[in-house]
């Protein structure tokens, strides 16, 4: 089998740069919708035809309700079904979709949204900023909240006004000048009809459901009505759970399914074929090694920074992805226009880390490393860096426990651990993750100068000078923070040579974050 | 694997009141020991369910569970409660008929196991059907032609597939017959939701495939040893001394006796077919019984795996009390009280 990966990342990038993501958030309204992306794979757009996705990752806890995705069989069923107000590009850059605009006071603590008009939910109900502030409510639940809470906790639901069927204000509790990043994460906060009802869904989506049956089946037939006009091209999606690669490559080499998702690198050359293609998208999910700087060892600072230089992240990224992905820098939110370029790819260092430890007092340092399939590649990556520290004299004891302890009463307090996220814009991500107040700070992050720049970031509407507020919090992190960030992982899928329309992403969800409006079948 | 029961001693021959009926005793006396073994069962199952790490919550949440969305999600599903009361709700409600609902996703958990059952019925009679009747045909024409050519090829090779454990047994056939080879059958069974696995009869062949090359070989091997027995027995001797018919000797004078011992065999393939299905299904994505309690397990559900467990445990129990009756049905001499 001979490929290379610069032909994968060649042909992605001539989809990808083809895409504009001209003036987005700051208000100017240049109208901006998704246009369908094409691969000359399939030859040219075609109505019709069923599209059958075997897809990994899902469970019989499978959800439709757009406010509580977990899984990725939850995103792709979502994905199609509903609307945000705002999306990604595959770029990884915001584009209005049911919104047309969206606007900050100067303090930011106050936005002005507006809605396109003439678009219809499934069930015929025009969609109106009456379903936005619903939407909102249910997110912002306080005695259910949704997944999006969390990264939407400074949105005031009081706070929201209607001034007209298609305009509002949303007012912030606190400033908010990233609401429109947050808002453009894709499978947290689609829009749903006041009234929503999860057993009888309708979304604004180019899908409509036809049928659903948790962990196995869901099929879902054209939104005819559908606003974006020409799209869909599919007629039909038929989503089957699987729970196994295995079968999943059985499946598409006997032409039983079009598209897969989440494979992993050793199959790659079993599936790449006359009939089949391989889509390798560079992600920005990221999957970091966890590590606590409140209490235990790794509370010296010397110390984490010794786990960090002891990782060979190259090496690593062969082991795990077979060299496809990218490197980090211990850094999240690799595509944000925040993210700081400047500093320097940490390299392996270990002369360096054993002399931080030996500063610490720390020689021949043992460490109980938990990890858990909980992404793919999670467990081989604890492997790798157990080997790797063995060079600086570090015994990492590698505990593999399962998926359902791992997210058990342990889950936000392991000393060390790893856990995996999808791209998330960077300072979105910081409220999650690194700030006292975040629901997900699992590395009990707490640096009051950081905190006090997140604070003074969050509410400077000026994009360039939130930038260097943010280069200045990724500096700290990257000199004493509690993530290792080896690597950003590749995402990996398969498809029949009959699909077209299929781009890489750089979302971190396969398959272009599921977007199927946009893919036809030769 | 059980042995057949005892009919009660007497002395003397049987009057004609007091006849046993061996038969009747059994089933009867088997039922009940099956149904305090189902109890049993249940009380360990949901004992295992909570040494388990996690809960449904966890599971259902995973890496977005907040404490508050946890806590919002357990009182939901009452996980809050003391394990015994949850024990004790899910038993009554079980009497009533009613088995819950899945933590996982809400549905009816009756609904949900229902169909899988039907589902993972349709793979083990047609495997276990298909096997004992090429079993059985197979050891008895082996047995015929002992020593010949057939006969060792078939022992050869019978002794080959019984170290080939099912995966692999699947691996090869996908391979062969699917994926790689030639594209004859579809290399998983897919059929979506509410429609019967006959509706397309192609997605059934490897997966039922597999299980009969698994169980073909323990009825061979029975079937060729007791048929040999059999054979070489003095009234089979008799009969051909008196010109019986070859056809007639095989099936009427040395099958009937040949096949008391094989029933046992059966029985056991049939028992192993209930967990076997386990990775068959797995392999071929098959949406049946086995997949179904792999995924509760991995997600707690856990009225959804007591359900499952308990429809596998009936299958044992009756599996077991059915071989114990037809085996005494076939073999009067047991059914005769001792004397």
């Amino acid at each position: 089998m001979t490929f290379s990966r610069r032909d994968f990342l060649k042909a992605g990038l001539a989809g990808s740069l083809a895409i504009g993501t001209g003036g987005l958030l700051t208000g100017c309204g240049t109208g901006n919708t998704i246009k369908a992306f094409t691969t000359s794979t399939a030859g040219k757009p075609r109505r019709g035809g069923q599209l059958r996705a075997g897809l990994s990752g899902g469970s019989t806890a499978d959800t439709l309700d757009p406010l509580n995705a977990v899984t990725n069989v939850d995103f792709s069923r979502i994905d199609n079904l509903y609307e945000p107000l705002i999306g990604l590009t595959p770029d990884a850059q915001p584009v209005f979709v049911l919104a047309e605009e969206l606007t900050p006071n100067a303090k930011a603590t106050e936005w002005t949204l507006r809605i396109k008009q003439g678009i219809t939910f499934h069930n015929g109900k025009p969609l109106t900023v009456d379903d936005v502030i619903y939407t909102f409510q249910q997110i912002l639940n306080p005695k259910a909240p949704a997944s999006a809470a969390a990264g939407l906790a400074s949105i005031d639901v009081k706070a929201m006004t209607k001034l007209d069927p298609y305009t509002m204000r949303i007012g912030c509790s606190t400033p908010f000048a990233t609401l429109g990043q947050a808002l453009a994460i894709p499978g947290y906060s689609d829009i749903i009809p006041v009234g929503y009802d999860v057993t009888a869904p309708v979304g604004t989506g180019p899908f409509r459901l036809k049928s659903f049956s948790p962990g196995t089946q869901s099929v879902f037939v054209r939104n005819d009505n559908y606003w974006q006009t020409g799209l869909p091209y599919l007629d039909e999606i038929v989503i089957t759970d699987y729970s196994d690669e295995t079968s999943q490559v059985n499946a598409l080499l006997a032409g039983q399914v079009d598209v897969v998702n989440l494979l992993s690198e050793d199959v790659i050359s079993e599936v790449q074929g006359e009939s089949k293609n391989v889509l390798v998208s560079a992600g920005g999910g990221w999957n970091p090694f966890t590590m606590r700087v409140d209490t235990g060892t790794f509370a010296d600072v010397r110390i984490r920074q010794a786990m960090r230089l002891v990782v060979d992240r190259q090496q690593m990224l062969d082991l795990v992805f077979g060299g496809f992905g990218t490197l980090g820098n211990d850094l999240f939110g690799i595509w944000a226009p925040e993210y700081n370029h400047s500093l320097p790819q940490r390299e392996q260092d270990i002369d360096q880390a054993k002399s931080l430890l030996k500063a610490a007092g720390a020689e021949g340092l043992h460490v109980q490393l938990v990890t858990s399939d909980i992404a793919q590649g999670t467990v081989l990556a604890a492997q790798v860096l157990a080997q790797q520290a063995a060079a600086a004299g570090i015994t990492v004891s590698v505990s593999d426990v399962t998926v359902n302890e791992f997210y058990g009463t342990n889950y936000l307090k392991w000393q060390f651990a790893q856990d995996y996220w999808f791209y998330n814009f960077y300072l979105p991500q910081v409220s999650l993750a690194t700030l006292p107040t975040a629901s997900f700070n699992e590395t009990h992050w707490d640096n009051s100068r950081y905190n006090s720049l997140y604070n003074q970031a969050i509410a400077t509407v000026d994009d360039s000078l939130r930038a260097e507020l943010a280069h200045e919090m990724q500096q700290i992190e990257y000199d004493e923070g509690g993530y290792i960030i080896p690597f950003f992982p590749p995402v990996i899928d398969g498809y029949g040579a009959n699909v077209g329309g299929l781009v890489p992403s750089k979302i971190g969800l396969s398959l272009n974050a599921y977007d199927f409006k946009g893919v036809w079948l030769s | 694997m059980t042995t057949a029961t005892q009919a009660p001693e007497r002395v003397g021959p049987p009057s004609k009141a007091a006849r046993p009926h061996p038969i009747r005793d059994t089933l009867i006396k088997r039922s009940g020991i099956g149904i305090l073994t189902l109890i049993l069962v249940s009380i360990l199952v949901f004992a295992a369910t909570q040494i388990l790490p996690g809960n449904a919550a966890n599971a259902v949440l995973l890496n977005t569970a907040t404490p508050a969305r946890l806590h919002a999600l357990e009182v939901q599903l009452h996980l809050n409660r003391p394990a015994v009361e949850q024990y004790w709700t899910w038993l009554i409600a079980i009497l009533h008929g009613n088995f819950g609902t899945s933590l996982a996703n809400g549905a009816s958990v009756g609904t949900l196991v229902g169909g899988r059952i039907l589902n993972s019925a349709v793979l083990v009679v047609l495997a276990g059907v298909i096997g004992t009747v090429l079993g059985v045909g197979l050891g008895v024409l082996a047995a015929a032609r002992r020593d010949s050519l057939l006969d060792h090829v078939l022992s050869v090779g019978a002794l080959a597939i019984t170290a080939l454990p099912e995966f692999v047994v699947a691996v090869i056939l996908v391979i062969f017959f699917a994926a790689v080879v030639w594209h004859l059958f579809p290399a998983v069974s897919v059929f979506a939701p509410g429609t019967a696995p006959w509706s397309n009869p192609a997605e059934l062949v490897l997966p039922v495939a597999t299980l009969v090359i698994v169980i073909v070989p323990y009825v061979f091997r029975m079937m060729r040893a007791s048929m040999i027995d059999s054979l070489e027995s003095d009234y089979v001797q008799m009969a051909q001394l008196k010109g019986v018919p070859r056809w007639r000797i095989l099936f009427v004078h040395a099958l009937p006796n040949a096949i008391a011992p094989t029933i046992q065999v059966i029985g056991l393939n049939f028992l192993y077919l209930a967990g076997g299905v386990v990775v068959v299904e797995y392999m071929f994505n098959y949406p049946g019984l086995g997949q179904a309690l792999v995924a509760a397990v991995s997600d707690r559900d856990i009225p959804q795996i007591q359900c499952i467990v308990l429809v596998l445990a009936a299958f044992y129990v009756a599996v077991n009390i059915l071989t114990d009756v037809i085996s005494l049905a076939v073999s009067p001499r047991r059914r005769l009280p001792r004397s």
